[in-house]
């Protein structure tokens, strides 16, 4: 890649980070650039009322406005989407223009050979609430052992008898604590598998499953909600420890996996919620 | 051919537009209709989700490219893509030469030429 093409991809980069999802055509100087100095043969032969606008002009920013609106998840990862539908519409413009058609009718043609912005829309809304939860359900799968192995390392440091062992054989524990660490192993179970679930029902074990496009979402909100839940009970029983026998607790591990639950507690509700609102908007299949 | 018959198999189409060669999303579009003789008539715009459907899968792979002034999306099969087309192609041909035999008109009774 040559120096001038960096700056120019630099720049484009720019524009992208500045801009509004679609508010202002990302391609426009580049485009420029490209037509007055890599063709001068083909700027100089088409008249300038004859050319295409560079962005493709306003029917083409209220087409992709209308798609833009109706995708869900963060503004950058929807300006890429535009990006890309913006390059194929231009493209399908550009062959009409060449099979002579004027611009303006050009890009209606190519507008109308698109679809409606609903049904584009919808292809995406679904793509994009997979993608939300299999990155879920993935992080869930990836950050728990952590999380288990500090919580494990905090008990055994900790004054409360707790040994390797399944709950059932635990030696006799306050109550409320007993059934709180019950209650944590019941969910971080049922939150294991759905997120396992989740990955398979959004990867490439989608093309044997028989999955469909709300079922990813479905379960990777369970798994996000299941593990939120158990953060929420372990640190409840760090609470109430504390209060009644403040002694039992080693601090220093104690803290350390307070802090991991905390933060899980914290990624896992927002990205369920967010898995949540996405699913909503999917049409029901 | 009608929308529902296409939506069924786009999945395959997609992956044999791409085995000659990684492509855009324009330039897939052409290929199917170039290589079904103007029958291909989907809605473009829907295309893109499918394609993306596909990388998430992991049967093709998508990097940016700036050419000519415009910001695309060029496509390329991975192997896996690759043994996909493979086990789609043979699917498809089993399945058409099935319902080739139950459809064919039954030939008049006549003796053999």
């Amino acid at each position: 890649m040559s120096r001038p093409d960096r700056h120019q991809v630099g720049r484009r980069l720019d524009q992208l980070r500045n801009s509004m999802i679609v508010g202002r055509s990302l391609t426009s100087e580049g485009e420029q650039c490209s037509l007055d100095h890599a063709q001068p043969g083909a700027a100089a032969g088409m008249r300038q009322r004859d050319r295409l606008q560079p962005g493709g002009g306003p029917a083409v920013e209220t087409y992709l406005a209308e798609i833009a609106s109706r995708l869900p998840g963060p503004a950058r990862s929807r300006a890429e989407i535009v990006a890309e539908l913006r390059s194929g519409l231009l493209d399908a413009a550009d062959a009409h223009r060449s099979a002579g058609l004027p611009p303006a009718r050009a890009v209606q043609a190519a507008i109308s050979e698109f679809g409606g912005p609903g049904e584009v829309a919808d292809g995406f809304r679904a793509e994009i609430a997979a993608r939300q939860a299999r990155r879920l359900s993935a992080s869930l799968v990836a950050g728990g052992p952590l999380v288990g192995l500090l919580w494990l390392a905090a008990a055994l440091a900790s004054h409360l008898g707790l040994h390797l062992a399944p709950p059932w054989h635990w030696p006799d524990l306050p109550p409320l604590l007993g059934v709180g660490l019950r209650l944590v192993t019941v969910a971080i179970a049922a939150a294991a598998w759905a997120a396992l679930l989740g990955i398979a029902a959004t990867g490439r074990l989608t093309r044997w499953l028989p999955a469909r496009p709300r079922h990813g979402p479905t379960v990777a909100v369970i798994a996000g909600f299941g593990a939120a839940g158990a953060d929420l009970v372990l640190l409840s029983l760090v609470a109430g420890l504390l209060a009644v026998a403040p002694g039992t607790l080693a601090p220093l591990p104690i803290a350390l996996a307070a802090a991991a639950s905390l933060a899980r507690l914290t990624l896992a509700t927002r990205a369920a919620r967010q898995c949540l609102a996405t699913r909503a908007t999917l049409t029901a299949t | 051919m009608r929308a529902e018959t296409l939506k069924g198999h786009l999945d395959g189409m997609l992956l044999a537009a791409l085995e000659a060669e990684p492509r855009h999303g324009y330039a897939i579009i052409e290929a199917l209709r170039a290589g079904s003789g103007g029958q291909f008539d989907l809605p473009t715009g829907t295309v893109y989700p499918a394609l993306h459907r596909l990388e998430r899968a992991g049967l093709i792979e998508a990097t940016w490219s700036v050419h000519g002034g415009r910001r695309r999306r060029l496509y390329q099969l991975t192997p896996d893509g690759q043994r996909a087309l493979v086990a789609e192609r043979r699917t498809w041909r089993d399945f058409s030469a099935a319902v080739t035999a139950l459809l064919q008109a039954p030939t008049p009774a006549r003796s053999p030429p």
